[in-house]
């Protein structure tokens, strides 16, 4: 049954096939094709498949660079084979030392900040006064390998709500995303906000149902108009169904009263 | 014969990634993102909703690239038909939300922009500012391609959609998908 299907009708299957378009007959008659090795189905198919990613080649857009970054800490939060999630790869690729990245570089930091003091000791007290610098630099690391450690812990946990902000009236290109962990708290990133007028702050709420706003700290933004702010877990606060930005008192207050500048609602 | 091409850097990115080289996918994405966020973006729109599928098809790409198989297409081709159908995929989910529930949205939330299609840069590329190979088409081919192609319609659903015989959209989406292909010179293999 090697040429029962050619011509027009197999490059009629190969192109529904390639747009994913094909109805279960149909889709079933060129799959049987390609699994029985057809060598012109399978050509038609790449060729239409090439035709299709030149088609869509003519249209790029570059991505926000957050996008890079979040799959870069995906990816250096989780091995590849384990984060598969579906338990269907029976081949585990040989270990990488990816998995323990961090933790790598969290004792190697220490290892060389304890190296560094035991040779200080040993040749003169007068490193004295830089071992103490040394011992605080490894300490202001540990810790914020430890921040980071618990941003990838909530990145990673499939738990973790992550919820869109859009910008509003007083600043509508601005965007955040809220990834909100109830056990873990949260991580807000905010870009395109105009810059704080002298004593104000941004401050993030998060609103449960038709509670209250809770208030989940204050931040800040950069010269580009970025801002990111870690949020300890909300004592109380479980789920959340929105969370919004608004302008405030540098210290933070305790109801919102400023103009709304970001809002988002969970999935 | 396409393999008379050189093994294409992006070839040899793949193979990077499938040792678990995260240099090699850093670079694939830098060279490839665009063309996947563009077809993401011309399929859900919104662009938020983009954005994760982006991520989730370059995640897939890191898991899978030890699968990919040179001799059944470009990198390029690989990373397109997975963009593909993801964002179809997210489109149906995003429908079958908006028809089965209305949700109580915060006014403000619903009144921002860029939540829907009406990102100004779209609706420019719309009116038909941007003018490539699938626009220059014949009208009723480039509407039975699109509708597949970014809509994600079966060809019965293109024929319902239409109002035309199934026979009919067969043959529009291979003589579209053919002229395309004679365009982009893919031919030969």
């Amino acid at each position: 049954m090697s040429r029962e299907i050619g011509g027009e009708e197999l490059r009629e299957l190969a192109a529904g096939y390639a747009l994913g378009s094909l109805d279960g007959d149909d889709r079933a008659r060129f799959e049987a094709l390609l699994r029985a090795g057809d060598r012109d189905a399978r050509r038609e198919l790449r060729q239409f498949e090439e035709t299709l990613a030149r088609v869509a080649a003519e249209r790029p857009e570059a991505p926000p660079p957050a996008v890079k970054a979040a799959l870069l800490a995906r990816i250096a939060a989780a091995p590849r084979v384990a984060a598969a999630g579906d338990g269907s790869r029976v081949v585990p690729l040989p270990s990488r030392p990816r998995r323990r990245i961090w933790t790598a570089v969290l004792a190697g930091a220490m290892a060389a900040g304890i190296a560094a003091i035991a040779v200080g000791l040993a040749v003169s007290t007068r490193y004295e006064r830089r071992l103490e610098a040394l011992g605080q630099e490894a300490a202001a690391l540990k810790a914020e390998l430890e921040r980071q450690a618990s941003v990838l812990a909530i990145l990673r946990d499939p738990a973790t709500q992550v919820v869109a902000l859009n910008g509003l009236a007083p600043s509508p290109t601005a965007r955040a995303r809220m990834m909100w962990h109830e056990k873990a708290g949260g991580i807000l990133v905010a870009t395109g906000l105009p810059p704080v007028p002298e004593g104000k702050a941004y401050q993030l709420w998060a609103i449960a149902g038709q509670g209250a706003p809770v208030p989940a700290g204050v931040f800040t933004v950069d010269a580009v108009g970025t801002g990111s702010l870690r949020v300890p877990p909300l004592p109380g606060v479980t789920r959340v169904d929105v969370f919004a930005v608004t302008l405030e008192p540098a210290a933070g207050v305790p109801a919102p009263t400023g103009p709304m500048f970001l809002a988002g609602k969970s999935a | 014969m396409r393999e008379e091409n050189p093994v294409s850097a992006a070839t040899d990115l793949i193979a990077g990634i499938a040792r678990g080289d995260r240099s090699a996918f850093e670079r694939f994405y830098d060279l490839h993102a665009a063309l996947a966020f563009g077809l993401i973006r011309r399929i859900v729109r919104d662009r938020d909703a983009a954005q994760e599928v982006l991520q989730e098809v370059f995640w897939q790409i890191w898991q899978d690239a030890p699968s990919y198989d040179p001799s059944r297409g470009s990198p390029e081709a690989w990373l397109v038909v997975r963009a593909k159908s993801r964002a179809i995929d997210r489109l149906r989910a995003m429908r079958r939300r908006e028809q089965t529930f209305v949700a109580p949205v915060d006014e403000r939330v619903a009144a921002a922009p860029g939540n829907r299609g009406d990102d100004p840069a779209m609706a420019a590329e719309d009116r038909g500012l941007a003018q490539g190979a699938l626009e220059q088409l014949p009208g009723p081919q480039r509407r039975a391609l699109e509708l597949a192609f970014l809509e994600g319609l079966t060809q019965s659903e293109i024929a319902a959609r239409l109002g035309e015989p199934l026979g009919t959209v067969k043959t529009r989406i291979r003589l579209g998908l053919e002229r395309l292909r004679a365009a982009f010179k893919v031919d030969s293999a």
